[in-house]
């Protein structure tokens, strides 16, 4: 987390010359011989040939070890004939279609909620206390729940990872409503600005880097929950796969799956964080 | 002619005294200008006129109207400029009208106007963090001269700036006040520039606030009749005055 934030600042960044980035503030990489980025690099590279070589050595048997190559082929394999019934993008796009409906109705509900706990003491006081009882608890202990309520259908799994959702946007706005400056506030009123529009014009814009920030632990938070809400009777969804490999010893999806999952939650982070750039570019220069 | 009545206004903080029956009173073509020690309550009784503090007693009124919450009769600009980040200069200065439901081009070219009467009639695209203190400032005076309010309630806006900006913006100031027609009631540090500024320099007194002196210099009369602030400020006269409001200010105060 944090070697990615870092890498992930110092690169882009300095290359588009934004205009606050001055020499002397600037990590320059190619002073040093050594930066972050190439260590972290090395590491990966370090653990991959540990990894083939306990394989090769057969330090641990194939069938609980399958060696990078074999992981390899198999996720060429599963992206040509699939398995379980379905192909490695059709596993895919079913645990996204559930991540981001989760999302949608995450921010549905979350985003108006923590605007009342920020912006008001009757929504504080009926929020806070659901919220604090709803955040701490594991998606796995609510799921059984969820399946006696609503059953084993598509809305449960979508609900279960919602849940999940729901406290970090909630929170978020709220804290990001709580920091709007009082005198953009009173500067919108002077001008004329009623109630609404001090929420519409002024709150909602000033939160709206925090509610991002929400929205990027969220999705974080909703993808762990996946493989937890896919052991419920799914026929489709890489926790669902990665369950059936299981279930049959087949090591090398399991592998596969996780490397996978691992690979999309690395994208998702990027590319919020490219939306919050974009949509906040004001962010940290005020 | 419009008319800002404060009233023998009081103000408690938590109970504790802040200001004790002060009265101020702003016409229409008037430039007040309270200055006083830290803790003489100036910034809470342009927050009453502003409609952002309500007194414990004392009557504020707007043209014989009781003042109870902002408006934008009464558009104050703040010490920090306040303006929206994720809005452009132009689309800062055109939030009143904006509120008000006024037509793209049509507020695009109100705001324009007002840009180049605060001399920055090339900035209009530009993001607020790309602007200096100084045109941060303008542009938060344009934005209030957009709601076209008939009093400006200045709370230190040339407090955060250095002294050469400081310089120039006291006749911007001025030059707006002239074009705007609006009344003004401002609080600030500066010594020198309440006598620039001001028809009217209110004195208050910490603990709790209240008004011991007024004066009524003629100084800022003078630039609009077209004298140079230079030669204003070389004035004898203009020094003179400057020694009476030091001492005004700071009488009473253990030395």
């Amino acid at each position: 987390m944090t070697i990615f934030s870092y890498t992930e600042r110092a690169g882009p960044r300095t290359e588009e010359g934004d205009g606050l980035s001055v020499p002397w503030s600037r990590p320059s990489p190619k002073r040093k011989g050594v930066s972050a980025r190439m260590i972290s690099a090395v590491t990966i590279l370090v653990v991959l040939a540990a990894w083939a070589l306990s394989a090769r050595l057969q330090l641990v048997s194939p069938v609980f070890l399958p060696s990078p190559v074999a992981v390899w082929n198999k996720f060429i394999v599963v992206i040509g004939d699939g398995f379980v019934d379905a192909t490695l993008l059709q596993h895919t796009v079913a645990s996204l279609g559930r991540v981001f409906a989760a999302l949608v109705a995450a921010i549905l509900v979350g985003v108006p909620v923590g605007l009342a706990i920020g912006t008001s003491t009757v929504g504080r006081g009926i929020f806070d206390p659901l919220l604090e009882f709803l955040r701490p608890i594991p998606p796995l202990a609510y799921l059984p729940l969820v399946i006696i309520w609503f059953g084993i259908g598509e809305p449960s799994k979508i609900l279960v990872i919602a849940i999940a959702m729901l406290a970090p946007v909630a929170l978020s706005t709220a804290s990001g409503v709580r920091s709007v400056s009082q005198e953009r506030i009173n500067a919108a009123r002077s001008l004329g600005a009623t109630r609404a529009q001090v929420v519409r014009h002024v709150i909602l814009p000033s939160a709206l880097p925090s509610i991002l920030t929400g929205l990027r632990i969220a999705l974080g938070a909703g993808w762990s929950t996946l493989v937890a809400a896919e052991l419920v009777a799914a026929t489709r969804g890489l926790g669902f796969m990665i369950q059936s490999a299981a279930q049959f010893l087949v090591t090398d999806v399991v592998i596969m799956g996780i490397l996978v999952i691992a690979a999309i939650a690395f994208v998702l982070e990027f590319t919020i964080r490219r939306i919050e750039r974009a949509l906040v570019p004001w962010a940290g220069r005020e | 002619m419009p008319h800002l009545v404060l009233d023998r206004i009081s103000i408690h903080y938590d109970g504790h005294p802040a200001v004790e029956r002060a009265s101020i009173d702003v016409a229409g073509d008037d430039f007040v200008v309270l200055v006083g020690r830290s803790g003489c309550g100036k910034t809470s009784l342009l927050n009453v006129a502003a409609g952002l503090v309500t007194p414990v007693r004392g009557t504020a009124t707007i043209n014989g109207r009781p003042i109870s919450a902002p408006g934008s009769d009464r558009a104050v600009v703040f010490q920090n400029d306040a303006l929206f980040p994720w809005l452009t200069a132009r689309e800062n200065v055109a939030f009143a009208l904006r509120l008000r439901g006024i037509r793209p081009a049509e507020r695009a070219r109100r705001a324009d106007e007002l840009l180049a009467l605060v001399k920055l009639a090339d900035a209009g695209d530009k993001h607020i963090w790309e602007l200096s203190g100084g045109m941060r400032q303008r542009v938060g005076l344009a934005r209030a001269l957009a709601a076209e309010p008939q009093f400006l309630l200045l709370d230190e806006p040339l407090g955060a700036l250095d002294a050469l900006t400081r310089e120039r913006m006291q006749t911007t100031l001025l030059d707006l006040w002239t074009a705007s027609h609006a009344g003004v009631l401002m609080v600030t540090h500066g010594i020198e520039e309440a006598l620039v500024l001001a028809t009217r320099i209110v004195v208050l007194a910490p603990g709790p606030g209240r008004v011991v002196r007024t004066f009524e210099p003629d100084f800022s009369r003078r630039y609009a009749a077209g004298e140079a602030i230079r030669a204003i400020k070389a004035d004898p006269a203009f020094a003179t005055a400057r020694g009476e409001l030091t001492d005004a200010i700071f009488e009473g105060e253990a030395a």
